[in-house]
């Protein structure tokens, strides 16, 4: 399959000339259509400056970045917001739902945002939230519900607009392991069932090991990629740790 | 280091609250500029009559300063609130890094004591020059010629500033080291994120609060309408009641119900970011409602007084065309210890005190005045020329017996010669009917229509004409004129009737000014020599058509002196708040903002979005204050029975008072929200 995201020796310095700090340093990687990858690492590692960039919140430094072919990073600003609504989704650790609008109105947000037509919004409104098992709660508040069913509005009204690209930030960050677990369940069903491609950032063990692909990042730099395959989950978590061990450790140790 | 921190935080706050500090500033400033005026003409020539009335704004405006003080006492108190709420988080810090609280409050007492003086000096300075621009106005008012310019300062003004402002921002200091003193760490900390609840009515609610929000406008208008504006009947009492009360539940159930209908249609709820305008609009009102409810109140006093303030001036010189048709008016009336009630010359009486009236006089004329009396206590009144079913008509009760002024037929066509004005002719049992008192012609005119007949000493009398005519019988100030019998002159000689008073009208010869006759009437009959009861004037007063067109200029200059301080203070005040209201908002909408352009929304979707916040908030008080204001100048202007007054141009006036000053605290407003969005998304880079 045609990768949908293409990162080519992607930098992000941060400073002035007298202390430059590598935030991200020469990556470059391929997401394929479809995909569920995660991307690890210990604080400061760059994990949030790459999804800023790959979000276009933030500007690289140098290198490009290609969604669907087309280098976002010589995109400007007009375009930017519009590339943004039309192609990315998101997933943030703090929900990031607006308080004074219903959980309904939370996810057809994203749509008015795009110009839906008013016919169209509610039947995808209603189809994204049976999906992810939210439909009771839809004319509740964002205060009314749990964290997990918070995550999960914002899950629908990441999905909802059909984006190219999914991207989550820390989603199981503010949530108890069995929201967690549920929220996790539900990305899987999207990844699955709608074939939403989903990059997500995390660095707890137990969250990666739902992706089929992780990145680990160290100082900004690609340490080792590990593939899920026929693996369990199980399986596939004690990998995790086994490289976040390493990850850890000296460099000497490395192989 | 403790004070570098003080200078930071003024200077921080003067940046992110421009609008408060511009707002102190003009409010210091009008304040100086309005009590500044007894400087202003202290220095001016102004005779007897403009001193008298230069002192009559002085000490009217020492009361309305008092109260003024309290308007802007409340708003300082209010905006001060604002501020400290931002700052929270702030003071929380401080607490945090081991600052005790005795220490915060200096801090936060030498801020404001600051920030007080800043304002009243730069606001002083804005009034000490403002008021020499004031002056200028001020010596057209008084009609003084301004022949030299001096440079004015207000002493009184300077100190009453300094005391009242300074009462404020004590008050403020104690506020705030209250509020400093009462907070706990955890509460300024999360001050930031707080779980706001939104109780949304059920729609049933909020329809229910909102047609019971209408019928209170519509009960009280009718009231109003129907009362006027008289205080001694409960109406006008339970009227405001209403009103008041009417208004806040408007505002408590509108934004639901508007809410409620936007989303029904939902083609307009999911177009562009209407539902989030909608939703934000709707999440404030319910904290916000009473305020937004005294900003209309206040913008309906604001309207309505600069409307009806500024139209009064303009209406009394049109009126005064009509009611002065003489260049001068004397009138004396019989007392009870008048001996001989037979009639006077006046113009005899004058010429007997060295007065010769043809020097100054090109024509004269002398009108005798008489009643009827029908040997009860009160004599005939206006009643008897009315239809007996429109008593009720009538515009203050039981005016139908005041009493009915009678003059004769050849008086009457003296009066109408004098002003060049065609005779009238009576049948030898016909009367004719004067009137300029414009709530009584349609009474008068009904019955004249109807061929109703008068009937005295068992004469009776039919009308000649079947319409009033509208005429006064000697200079006055207001068409006053509530009714006066022309008869034919043998009706006179009936008994009964009784002498009341005379009236001499005069115009002068066109060499002859007002000044001069004046001159010499106050020669002859000085107060000395009136004390002495060396003379006696034959007339009780006299009216000339220069005098009373000074006076009611003087008159309306003052009132719409008192009204521009009163409503531009008030509009001051209600933008101000309205305005410190959003801003504060805007700095939790940073979120959603942000939110909102991280889910892709352009640039241009979001200001709109903003704008149409900002508007809705600006322009929701400004239109039911304006309907408010509808039907104030409807009562007033029929209540001041003014046939000149036209509002249109006031209200033309003052619309654009009001778009300037509101508008620009609308405009600089949503520019200050939309910075402050922008900055927060910048710093999060």
């Amino acid at each position: 399959m045609e990768p949908i995201l293409k990162v080519e020796h992607m930098e992000k310095y941060y400073g002035s000339r007298g202390s430059v700090t590598k935030a991200v340093d020469d990556i470059s990687f391929e997401v394929r259509a479809g995909e569920f990858v995660g991307i690890m690492g210990a604080s400061g590692s760059g994990k949030t400056t790459l999804l800023n960039c790959l979000s276009t919140i933030d500007a690289v430094t140098a290198g490009h970045i290609y969604l669907e072919e087309r280098d976002i990073t010589c995109l400007k600003s007009g375009q930017l917001s519009a590339f943004r609504r039309r192609k990315l989704g998101f997933i943030f650790q703090d929900f990031n739902l607006l308080d004074t609008l219903t959980a309904y109105e939370n996810i057809a947000l994203a749509l008015t945002i795009v110009r839906t037509p008013a016919s169209e919004i509610d039947v995808r409104v209603r189809q994204v939230a049976k999906e992810l098992e939210i439909g009771d709660i839809l004319e509740k508040y964002p205060y009314e519900i749990s964290g997990g069913q918070k995550q999960r509005v914002a899950c629908a009204r990441a999905i909802v607009t059909k984006p190219t690209l999914i991207l989550a930030d820390e989603p199981t960050g503010a949530l108890d392991s069995k929201s967690s677990r549920m929220l996790l369940e539900s990305l899987e069903t999207l990844n699955k069932n709608l074939l939403a491609t989903i990059l997500m950032v995390t660095h707890d063990a137990f969250t990666a090991s739902y992706c089929r692909r992780i990145l680990f990042l160290r100082d900004g730099k690609i340490f080792n990629e590990i593939v899920r395959g026929d693996n369990t989950r199980k399986q596939f978590f004690s990998r995790i740790i086994e490289v976040q061990t390493l990850l850890g450790g000296d460099n000497s140790n490395v192989l | 280091m403790f004070f570098k921190l003080v200078f930071k935080n003024v200077t921080k706050s003067m940046r992110d609250y421009t609008i408060y500090f511009l707002t102190l500033l003009f409010g210091v400033c009008l304040f100086y500029m309005f009590n500044s005026i007894d400087a202003q003409t202290s220095l001016l020539k102004l005779s007897e009559d403009r001193r008298d009335l230069s002192q009559t704004l002085i000490r009217t405006m020492d009361y309305i300063s008092v109260f003024i003080s309290v308007v802007l006492g409340f708003l300082v108190v209010y905006a001060n609130g604002f501020l400290m709420k931002r700052r929270k988080h702030e003071l929380g810090v401080y607490m945090v890094l081991g600052m005790p609280k005795s220490k915060i409050s200096i801090l936060i007492t030498l801020e404001t004591f600051l920030i007080g003086m800043v304002s009243l000096a730069a606001g002083l300075v804005l009034g000490v020059f403002a008021s020499q621009g004031m002056s200028v106005v001020t010596a057209r008012l008084f009609e003084a010629d301004m022949t030299s310019f001096r440079f004015i300062f207000s002493q009184s003004a300077f100190r009453k500033t300094l005391l009242y402002f300074g009462i404020i921002f004590l008050v403020v200091i104690l506020f705030n080291v209250l509020s400093v003193s009462r907070v706990k760490l955890i509460s300024l900390l999360n001050a930031g994120r707080k779980n706001q609840k939104f109780h949304i009515r059920r729609l049933w609610v909020s329809v229910l609060v909102f047609l019971l929000s209408v019928a209170c406008l519509a009960a009280a208008y009718r009231m109003v309408i129907k009362s006027g504006l008289s205080s001694s009947t409960p109406w006008f009492t339970a009227s405001i009641v209403l009103g008041c009360a009417g208004t806040l539940l408007f505002f408590l159930s509108l934004s639901g119900l508007l809410l409620r209908a936007v989303q029904s249609n939902r083609k307009l709820y999911f177009r562009n970011l209407n539902m989030f305008v909608l939703r934000q609009f709707h999440s404030k009102i319910n904290t916000t409602f009473v305020s937004v409810s005294v900003i209309c109140l206040m913008l309906f006093f604001t309207i309505s007084a600069l409307s009806v303030g500024i139209g009064v001036s303009g209406s009394l010189s049109a009126d005064l065309k009509e009611t002065t048709p003489f260049d001068a008016s004397l009138e004396y009336f019989y007392h009870a210890y008048d001996a001989d009630k037979q009639i006077r010359s006046l113009a005899q009486q004058l010429k007997n005190d060295g007065i010769d009236l043809d020097r100054y006089a090109e024509r004269c004329g002398q009108v005798t005045c008489y009643v009827l009396t029908n040997g009860k206590e009160n004599n005939i009144g206006i009643g008897s020329l009315m239809c007996k079913d429109d008593a009720g008509q009538l515009p203050e009760e039981q005016m139908d017996a005041m009493p009915l002024t009678v003059i004769s037929l050849s008086d009457c066509n003296r009066l109408l010669s004098l002003q060049g004005k065609p005779p009238v002719s009576l049948g030898k049992s016909q009367y004719a009917v004067f009137c300029n008192y414009q709530k009584l012609m349609p009474l008068y005119n009904r019955f004249l229509r109807r061929g109703g007949s008068f009937s005295y000493g068992g004469k009776t009398l039919v009308p000649a004409r079947d319409t009033i005519l509208e005429e006064a019988l000697l200079d006055m100030s207001t068409k006053s004129n509530s009714g006066t019998l022309i008869v034919p002159d043998s009706f006179l000689r009936l008994p009964g009737v009784e002498i009341e008073s005379e009236i001499l009208n005069i115009q002068y010869r066109q060499d002859v000014s007002d000044a001069e006759f004046l001159q010499v009437l106050d020669h002859v009959y000085t107060k000395e020599a009136r004390a002495r009861h060396a003379v006696s004037r034959p007339y009780d007063y006299y009216n000339t058509k220069v005098g009373l067109y000074r006076r009611a200029s003087g008159n309306a200059a003052i009132g719409s002196y008192l009204t521009l301080y009163v409503g531009l203070v008030f509009l001051i005040a209600a933008a101000a708040v309205l305005a410190l209201q959003q801003l504060s908002e805007a700095s939790d909408n940073t979120e959603r903002y942000g939110l909102l352009r991280r889910l892709g929304a352009e640039d241009t979707m979001v200001n709109h979005a903003l704008f149409l916040q900002i508007a809705l908030y600006f322009l929701l008080p400004l239109l039911l204050a304006v309907v408010h204001s509808a039907v104030g100048i409807h009562v007033a202007t029929s209540e001041l029975n003014l046939s000149g007054l036209d509002v249109r141009q006031s209200s033309f006036i003052t619309a654009i008072i009001i778009l300037v000053v509101y508008g620009a605290y609308f405009l600089a407003t949503y520019f200050g929200s939309k910075n402050m969005i922008r900055q927060k998304e910048i710093y999060r880079r």
